[in-house]
């Protein structure tokens, strides 16, 4: 059953500045140079703000690979798992163009085509090369990018440069050969195999000459760093350090995964990836220094969609053969759709801009809260129909994006849902260290176990900004000293 | 004289491109050589290109028949521990 949302507070309907954006500014778009941010501000992977609004989609045209990453198996290629480097079809450069400009036209947020895999793109240059060529003569307006591991990326800069890439990813672990040894059994260089740490230096070298090539040539670089407890995760914080150093100007650090069904070296050796804690401190060591993203999904080689969704399964080659599509109409759609869409992102800005910073005393103990939403910005997902959970920090400097967890989905609205009970414990766990939960709506049973765990639900904000719900809920908790109140003690007295 | 690709090949494209004779080719179910093209790389490289950047155990024989590339050797999973992880999984 659903609680329906109940007396939503005077203040949030009057709005003015109860509303909490004020001061959300933290948002690491605004903080880059206005020269870099005209550049992202509409792509979903650069851009924390544009993943709610804007689409991407990746191509598999790139199957070969060079080197060997101790959290990847080639053999697997699995419809429902969803981490980089799996594929459900392999396509060739013309039936991705297809499947590009069918997805285009069909979601028309779609601002950005990128060759991701599922071997490494500048491994396959031809078929990467080809794909873009193409795109660039029959949809101009979509942003094309590439995320490589970097060991072609010297020799490939003045082929990406001519083809129009301005975006370029490079997966970087490490800058010690010690430790690239732990991740790296091979590398194919210059017709040899070359393993353990030879291999790893040349991999290195090669990563940091391509970084800095790009920058020279003002291609913007994002770094890509795994996340492996025990293995890279206290030197990540040096790498970001050197990345920034030499102009890379966002870094995304991502949890590895590994599970043995994978079939992956960490898989089967029993490496564990980090929880979301250890995650989050990590982003946030490296955050005095660099620009961190944390809003990546970890998305497999054909995604299709907004960051947190994938629709790769409505763009199967076969069902875009029946399509009948307007090329013309379809750009033309696509432009008037994302100019409405900046539109309303300039307004925001500037309203969250003009707004002062929110009344909150200075030395608040700041709080996380979990978020349900579909995207635009706004609450509006059932509590049951999230399969992920945004998560955002309230604290005296305003309301910050910090990670996203994902969830068993306990509720799929038909008959099979048997094992209801666990799925929604293993949801409430994945919330931990959140002290409250925002939602359209929630049913009864979730609400105890939340209730139970120490975590509040709220379905009061539906349909309002994240940003200015999470800060109305801050300072709602700052007024009745729940803000003061221990996680335990609020436990002991939800019970009472 | 020459290698051989086995059914445990994922079409990952990798070797196509690297062999110096154009032995190679995509077919189904999966890529092949061509015997009468392969030398083995001799002459033209050191190694055979094919089984130096293949990532799969297992899926090019030698002339004799044998892998070049047995279990364990590339992605260091000893066979015993893989073995054992898939029989894990089975038993679930």
């Amino acid at each position: 059953m659903d609680l329906p949302v109940l007396n939503i507070p005077e203040t949030a309907k009057e709005g003015g500045c109860s509303a909490s954006s004020c001061g959300s500014s933290d948002s690491q778009v605004n903080h880059l140079p206005d020269h870099i941010r005209e550049k992202v501000q509409n792509h979903p992977c650069y851009s924390e703000d544009a993943h709610h609004y804007f689409a991407r989609m990746h191509v598999a045209v790139a199957p070969a690979c060079n080197i060997q990453c101790h959290y990847c198996n080639r053999k697997y290629d699995c419809a429902n798992e969803s981490r980089p480097g799996v594929v459900s079809e392999l396509l060739t450069p013309e039936q991705a163009v297809k499947k590009t400009m069918a997805v285009a036209a069909k979601i028309p947020q779609m601002t950005v085509l990128g060759i991701a895999g599922p071997g490494d793109p500048l491994a396959n240059p031809e078929r990467t090369f080809e794909t873009f060529r193409m795109l660039t003569r029959d949809a101009p307006d979509i942003k094309l990018c590439v995320s490589t591991n970097g060991l072609q990326l010297p020799e490939s800069v003045d082929e990406l440069a001519k083809a129009n890439i301005d975006h370029v990813t490079i997966t970087i672990n490490t800058i010690d050969a010690e430790i690239g040894a732990k991740i790296y059994p091979w590398i194919f260089w210059k017709n040899r195999r070359i393993k353990g740490r030879k291999g790893a230096q040349i991999l290195i070298d090669q990563q940091q000459k391509g970084l800095e090539m790009l920058v020279q040539r003002g291609i913007l670089v994002k770094v890509n760093s795994v996340m492996i407890p025990g293995i890279n995760d206290e030197h990540l914080a040096e790498v970001s350090r050197t990345v920034k150093s030499k102009g890379a100007f966002l870094h995304n650090v991502m949890p590895l995964i590994a599970e043995a069904e994978h079939g992956t070296f960490y898989g089967v050796m029993g490496q564990r990836g980090p929880t979301p804690d250890e995650l989050m401190d990590l982003q946030e060591r490296c955050s005095g220094d660099m620009n961190m993203m944390r809003h990546c999904r970890q998305c497999r080689a054909d995604a299709v969609g907004l960051l947190g969704e994938d629709r790769g399964a409505e763009f199967t080659l076969d069902k875009i053969d029946a399509m009948e599509i307007d090329y013309a109409s379809a750009m033309e759609m696509r432009r008037q759709v994302q100019e409405g869409i900046m539109a309303d992102m300039e307004s925001k800005r500037s309203t969250q801009q003009k707004k002062a910073k929110p009344a909150v005393p200075d030395g608040a103990r700041p709080v996380l809260m979990a978020v349900a939403t579909s995207g635009q910005g706004i609450i509006n997902q059932h509590f049951g129909h999230a399969k992920e959970f945004q998560i955002y920090q309230a604290s005296p400097e305003g309301v910050r994006f910090m990670s996203h967890r994902k969830t068993e989905q306990y509720c799929s609205g038909d008959s099979t849902c048997g094992d209801a009970e666990s799925a929604l414990a293993i949801t409430v766990r994945s919330l931990a260290g959140c002290e409250a939960v925002l939602c359209s709506k929630i049913g009864y049973e979730p609400w105890e176990m939340l209730e139970e765990a120490g975590i509040v639900p709220n379905g009061e904000h539906a349909m309002e900004s994240i940003e200015e719900a999470v800060m109305a809920v801050y300072r709602e908790m700052l007024e009745n000293g729940k803000v003061d109140e221990t996680p335990a003690a609020r436990r002991a007295n939800a019970e009472m | 004289m020459a290698l051989k690709i086995i059914e445990s090949c994922v079409n990952c494209f990798a070797c196509e491109p690297v062999c110096p004779s154009q032995a190679i080719f995509a077919a189904e179910p999966h890529f092949l050589i061509d015997p009468k093209k392969c030398t083995e790389c001799e002459g033209a490289h050191a190694v055979p290109q094919c089984a130096s950047i293949c990532p799969i155990e297992g899926a090019l024989l030698d002339s004799l028949g044998e892998a070049i590339n047995p279990p364990g050797s590339l992605t260091g999973i000893p066979p015993e521990k893989m073995a054992q992880a898939m029989a894990e999984l089975r038993s679930h």
